[in-house]
């Protein structure tokens, strides 16, 4: 992963630069092309430690999205069908 | 699944509040067919059904996000956009403006009062967008490709046109109020319900106009798609960064409380779907005023060549900025990592590794830039990915299945099946989430 500074680098010494200090005081003596790289490995080292769905989760949750979606825009039509109907008839 | 769905509307209160949500949607649709006065329903329908098929670059657009009342002149016609406008502007003002700050940190009072000042906005925007949107649709220019256009509005006097404007105001009044109904008694969040149906009402008609326009090869390329999109959104929106928090222990009494440890879900799309309702809510407006003023002064033309059409580069950018900057900026408002810091202090949890206080704001500050940034950028990037996709298809430039479209329907429904489930499993049903 290379170094990162993040404030939590290897899960255990946590402490030593966490936040201001350290980082900081890299920052500084970084360019700003170095610091724009620093802050996307920063950002992979997050990512990395992003809980992502598993593929049952996915799946579940997926399916049922797309049923209630579907559900609801049959409802609308169904509701909007009728009432263009209604319209119609008393304007039309 | 069906069985929660069952069991969903055996739990009385959820039941309650499940139709009482659905019959506030048949009120607004009912609103939605009802033409305003003054407006000739035939010629109007005459204008739409051609307006549709020869493909108006702004009606599109607006119309999708009025859910088809606004080209149909009714007396929803302005839909939820001028509240959804308010409350963005009301929340750009709070950062800006110091008064509104301290009503905002004031609390409960002070949130009613700005709630109060974002419901006095729509008003006066109902009322400009209801005056243009009038105007236009008297002198013809609505619907300016078609024959009968100029006589839309039955009668050219200004009292028909004080009677249309009045009665959309009105609308626009009832629609935010049906809105907050619906998040004080039913399910879900009602701006976000209200923009959901709006969508899903277009929804059928123009995906059918793919089909019909291209044949079935490219409709079927077009539903794969948008389920593939379905799925890598739902992917992201279920993605959390979890950061721990021990709780310590302690004894009050005789009994121990705390000891346990949890975390803080920070998701990777903190914002959801407010920052794509936000930046096209503002995008269109700059269509919407040219439409309305018929201008065409040098800067008119320029919104008109850049602004109008979904597969235009500059669009694409603007757009793409805009969710990100609304991305960032409602996370900002909505996740203080200083109040969490202060919560967390007070019933003693901490981070483990990091000390109580400034310490752990400044975490927490850290983790959130740093998980935004991948986030925003994903939601920008699928809001263009289909109108990318397009442009290589060679398609209308009206495509509905756009990734707003989506990212908007799918993240409406997440957050609501989500609420829905999490009112059963308070109940002890299964749910149909496991």
């Amino acid at each position: 992963m290379g170094s990162t500074a993040t404030p939590e680098h290897d899960g255990r010494g946590e402490k030593s630069d966490d936040g201001k200090g350290g980082r900081r005081r890299d920052r500084r003596k970084l360019g700003p092309l170095g610091r724009f790289a620093l802050f996307n490995r920063q950002i992979v080292a997050e990512l990395r430690k992003v809980v992502w769905p598993k593929k049952q989760e996915l799946r579940q949750y997926t399916t049922v999205v797309i049923v209630f979606v579907i559900v609801m825009i049959g409802l609308v039509y169904g509701i909007d069908y009728g009432f263009s109907k209604l319209t119609f008839w008393i304007f039309g | 699944m069906l069985t929660a769905f069952a069991k969903a509307f055996k739990t009385p209160d959820l039941r309650k509040k499940l139709l009482f949500t659905l019959a506030i949607l048949v009120v607004y649709r009912l609103g939605c067919n009802i033409p305003a006065p003054g407006v000739d329903f035939r010629y109007v329908k005459e204008c739409v059904s051609q307006a549709s098929t020869s493909g108006g670059s702004l009606f599109g657009l607006v119309n999708l996000f009025s859910g088809g009342a606004l080209l149909q002149l009714t007396i929803f016609a302005l839909g939820i956009m001028p509240y959804i406008t308010a409350s963005i502007i009301l929340q750009l003002l709070t950062v800006v403006i110091p008064r509104l700050e301290a009503l905002k940190k004031e609390g409960q009072a002070g949130q009613t009062k700005i709630t109060q000042y974002t419901r006095y906005l729509t008003l006066a925007l109902g009322v400009l967008q209801a005056t243009g949107l009038a105007a236009t649709a008297r002198s013809g220019n609505l619907f300016s490709q078609c024959s009968v256009g100029s006589q839309v509005v039955s009668s050219q006097s200004y009292m028909t046109i004080v009677t249309m404007v009045v009665t959309m105001t009105a609308g626009t009044a009832i629609i935010m109020w049906l809105g907050e109904l619906i998040t004080d008694r039913g399910i879900g969040n009602g701006m976000s319900i209200l923009m959901f149906t709006s969508i899903a009402a277009g929804f059928p008609g123009q995906i059918w106009q793919i089909k019909q326009q291209k044949g079935w090869l490219p409709f079927t390329l077009v539903i794969v798609l948008g389920l593939c999109l379905v799925g890598l959104v739902v992917f992201v929106e279920q993605a959390q960064r979890r950061i721990p928090v021990q709780y310590a222990k302690r004894m009050i009494g005789r009994r121990a409380y705390g000891g346990t440890s949890t975390y803080i879900p920070l998701k990777v799309n903190q914002a959801g779907v407010i920052p794509v309702i936000f930046a096209s809510s503002l995008l269109y407006i700059p269509a919407l005023v040219v439409q309305f003023s018929g201008s065409t002064a040098s800067w008119a033309n320029w919104v008109e060549q850049n602004l109008t059409k979904g597969d235009h580069p500059i669009y694409m950018v603007i757009y793409f900025l805009l969710i990100v900057f609304f991305a960032f900026f409602y996370v900002g408002i909505s996740f203080n990592p200083e109040e969490v810091a202060d919560n967390m202090k007070k019933y003693g949890g901490f981070i483990p590794g990091y000390r109580a206080g400034r310490q752990t704001a400044e975490y927490l500050q850290y983790v959130l830039t740093r998980i935004t940034w991948p986030g925003s950028l994903y939601l920008g990037l699928i809001a263009l990915v289909p109108l990318v996709a397009l442009v290589a298809f060679n398609a209308n430039q009206n495509f509905p299945f756009g990734g707003t479209t989506i990212l908007i329907l799918v993240g409406v429904g997440l957050e609501t099946v989500k609420q829905i489930d999490s009112q059963l499993q308070q109940r002890s049903y299964e749910g149909f989430l496991r």
